[in-house]
């Protein structure tokens, strides 16, 4: 594969990422808590999807080789993933009486029960959306790009939801308040602002975006019960990459981690033709960059920004 | 210690949390007994659930000599309990990739190296974060640690594990043909339903040994370390690290002490287990073992050792019992009932008794410092919970 084939599979697999990065570091700023069980929320998604969408079937014509019932199915895994995530702020997270680091912990319990009830429902196996494989897109395989009209329909939606929130944010009032309350809770509470409200869409929008990442997630590789909680610390690194607390921060960071963990193979290439110069230390490189370690070298690189600057790249205020 | 001097007295001042564990306990045991008696369970098998919750009341003590004593989230129990495990195995296995026939006492001491390095390695970096971020970091290192074990065959043997792992009494004098020695026992408690003791349950019943030694070696450290000067300035950099700082603690250097010592506890765990199940994997770093420990600390009780030990019986309860529930009763797959469980295990905790069901009150302080005998007065739970260093900030 060239280049531009691995930089394409980026693009593809960053849009993923970046739906769960969002809803992670939304909830992270405006509930202020790391929620461990934010994969699980997107493993939700993606079994409603495939739920809705062996019930309804295709719905007669498609786009982008994607038939109108996964639309639908998309929009449904989005609205349950909401709908469980809302249901456990309102029945977990609201009664407790502990700090943030007791949120973590319950959100982990959170985490392992979504996941056993998918298990317990759908067992362990991995499964697939009931949609015909597709060719790569004739034209561009000259190029070494090998990409599906799949995958184009991931990143274009990706992209429609991501400029979605961009305008919420931005030019709402839901929008205004929810970025008052990221930047400080108190003063927005005292303005006037309703924040437990606030809080709650909070979670609509981030589980949303995450059960939409799922859906599209279960597309691109497929299905099952541990797919989310294996993206966690992924999506987690994208976030501190990121900046927690900042949106934007998040979408960059989710567009980096996804591109570096799928040019890994890339990198492996010019490393083995990098003239390294003690023998030893070029093998122990070549050793670790293979596509084996791309999940640890997103790891790394969370740590290594957590040391020199925990702000992330786009960080505001996060102490 | 107060039980032997004088019983009746040590009863009388337990807590009501504290009755109803020890009566539970009692009645599991003696149901257990009652079972093993009639045949329903085998006494090797027994035996091993024993060691089992040896082993998580070991990964327990370590997790709370971090988590409990100085308050770091640790969330890579599971990589030192792996490297405890393939430290040890590396050396003994006959399978071994690199060495393997060494004495397991050799194996154990390269383990507790091997654990320390790794200590400080994730330790260094980690240790000056804010406590989610180390959550984070710790767990994202574990998953590093786990995929290098599951990747680097020429050291590990990647997937495949490793097997021939030897006892940990092979080569000893007189205990590694102990087992051997020891004549066939039949005991007919109940008519019909012998109990038949072999090979397999007086080597069981070494490993119980092992565990007991183990466990009860770093049980006394620990309570040793908690209630002394180290141990409060650990108290003092969990509830308040600012406050350590300001009375001139190196906090750093205390949380990377009780890291380490965390950590070389986690790692007894693991070389106990390579000994236990004679084979290790990859799949024994998957990160739900570091859950398994969290949930029995913060069930057992934050900072209680005791606690711990509990919250050690109860996991092995969780994992063996859904085991046996799908054997016996329901057709359920046992792995996400598990999951279940501690998933539910974890929130009712957080929701209904934070500070667990065994905080440590009076096992915080010299027993001398407690009035001069006579009944105690009732425990102004207030203070004396601020002192043992409840979990809130």
């Amino acid at each position: 594969m060239t280049v531009l084939g691995y930089l394409a599979n980026g693009l593809v697999f960053s849009s993923i990422i970046v739906l769960g990065s969002i809803g992670l570091s939304l909830v992270y700023s405006i509930a202020d808590f790391a929620n461990f069980a934010h994969g699980d929320t997107m493993t939700i998604g993606a079994y409603s999807a495939l739920v809705t969408f062996g019930a309804v079937g295709g719905l007669g014509g498609a786009v982008l080789g994607l038939p109108y019932g996964f639309f639908l199915a998309l929009v449904v895994g989005i609205a349950v993933a909401a709908v469980v995530a809302v249901a456990t702020e309102k029945l977990i997270y609201e009664p407790l009486d502990v700090d943030s680091i007791g949120l973590l912990i319950t959100s982990i319990g959170i985490a392992f029960i979504y996941r056993a009830v998918i298990q317990i429902r759908f067992g362990s196996d991995f499964t697939r959306f009931d949609v015909r494989p597709l060719r790569p897109i004739e034209p561009l395989v000259p190029y070494g790009v090998r990409i599906t009209l799949h995958d184009v329909a991931i990143f274009g939606s990706a992209v429609a939801l991501v400029v979605g929130l961009h305008v919420l944010l931005q030019y709402t009032d839901l929008g205004r308040k929810m970025r008052a309350m990221a930047d400080n809770p108190d003063l927005a509470r005292v303005s006037g602002i309703r924040t437990k409200r606030v809080k709650l869409w909070t979670w609509v929008i981030g589980a949303g975006l995450a059960g939409a990442g799922g859906v599209f997630l279960g597309l691109f590789n497929q299905l099952a019960p541990r797919m989310g909680f294996n993206l966690l610390l992924v999506i987690f690194a994208a976030v501190i990459l990121g900046g927690i607390g900042s949106v934007y921060g998040a979408m960059a960071g989710g567009f980096l981690i996804g591109m570096i963990n799928q040019l890994t193979p890339f990198f492996s290439n010019v490393v083995e033709a990098l003239p390294i110069r003690p023998n030893w230390l070029a093998t122990v490189i070549e050793n670790m960059i293979t596509i084996e370690y791309a999940n640890a070298i997103a790891f790394v690189i969370m740590v290594v920004v957590l040391l020199v600057r925990p702000n992330g790249i786009a960080g505001e205020g996060a102490t | 210690m107060s039980l032997l001097d004088d019983p009746k007295a040590a009863f009388a001042d337990l807590s009501r949390p504290e009755g109803w564990v020890l009566g539970v306990s009692v009645a599991f045991v003696l149901f257990l007994f009652v079972a093993m008696l009639t045949g329903a369970l085998g006494p090797t098998y027994f035996l091993f659930l024993v060691g089992l919750a040896g082993m998580y009341a070991l990964l327990s003590f370590g997790l709370n000599a971090q988590w409990g004593f100085t308050g770091l989230i640790n969330f890579s129990v599971a990589a030192f309990f792996g490297i405890g495990a393939y430290g040890t195995a590396l050396m003994t296995a006959s399978g071994s990739p690199i060495a393997g026939g060494f004495s397991p006492l050799v194996g154990l001491a390269v383990a507790l190296v091997v654990a320390l390095a790794l200590a400080l390695l994730i330790g260094i970096p980690t240790l000056r974060l804010r406590a989610d971020y180390l959550a984070i970091a710790s767990l994202g290192l574990a998953e590093v640690v786990r995929l290098i074990v599951l990747n680097e065959r020429w050291l590990t043997n990647g997937s495949a594990g490793l097997r021939g792992i030897p006892g940990f009494f092979d080569g000893w004098p007189v205990l590694s043909t102990f087992p051997e020695a020891m004549p066939g026992l039949r005991l007919e408690v109940i008519p019909g339903s012998p109990v038949i003791l072999e090979t397999a349950f007086w080597q069981a019943s070494l490993n119980v040994l092992l565990v007991l030694a183990f466990a009860g070696a770093a049980y006394f450290v620990l309570r040793r370390a908690h209630r002394s000067p180290w141990g409060r300035v650990l108290r003092t950099i969990r509830s308040d690290e600012d406050l350590a700082r300001a009375l001139g603690k190196n906090t750093y250097s205390f949380k990377m002490q009780s890291f380490v010592l965390g950590s070389l506890i986690m790692a007894l765990a693991g070389v106990f287990y390579a000994h236990l199940n004679l084979y290790v994997g990859p799949g024994d770093l998957d990160p739900i073992t570091t859950f398994y420990a969290w949930v029995a600390v913060i069930l057992g009780g934050s900072g209680s050792n005791r606690g711990a030990l509990f919250g050690g019986i109860v996991i092995v309860t969780i994992r063996e019992g859904t085991r046996f529930l799908n054997d016996v009763a329901l057709p359920i797959d046992p792995a996400p009932l598990r999951l279940l469980l501690i998933g539910v295990v974890i929130v009712a905790v957080m929701r209904y008794r934070p500070q667990g069901v065994l905080p440590p009150q009076r096992e915080l302080i010299w027993p001398s410092a407690v009035g001069g005998g006579g009944t105690p007065e009732t425990p102004d739970s207030g203070v004396r919970e601020r002192k043992g260093g409840d979990d809130d900030e």
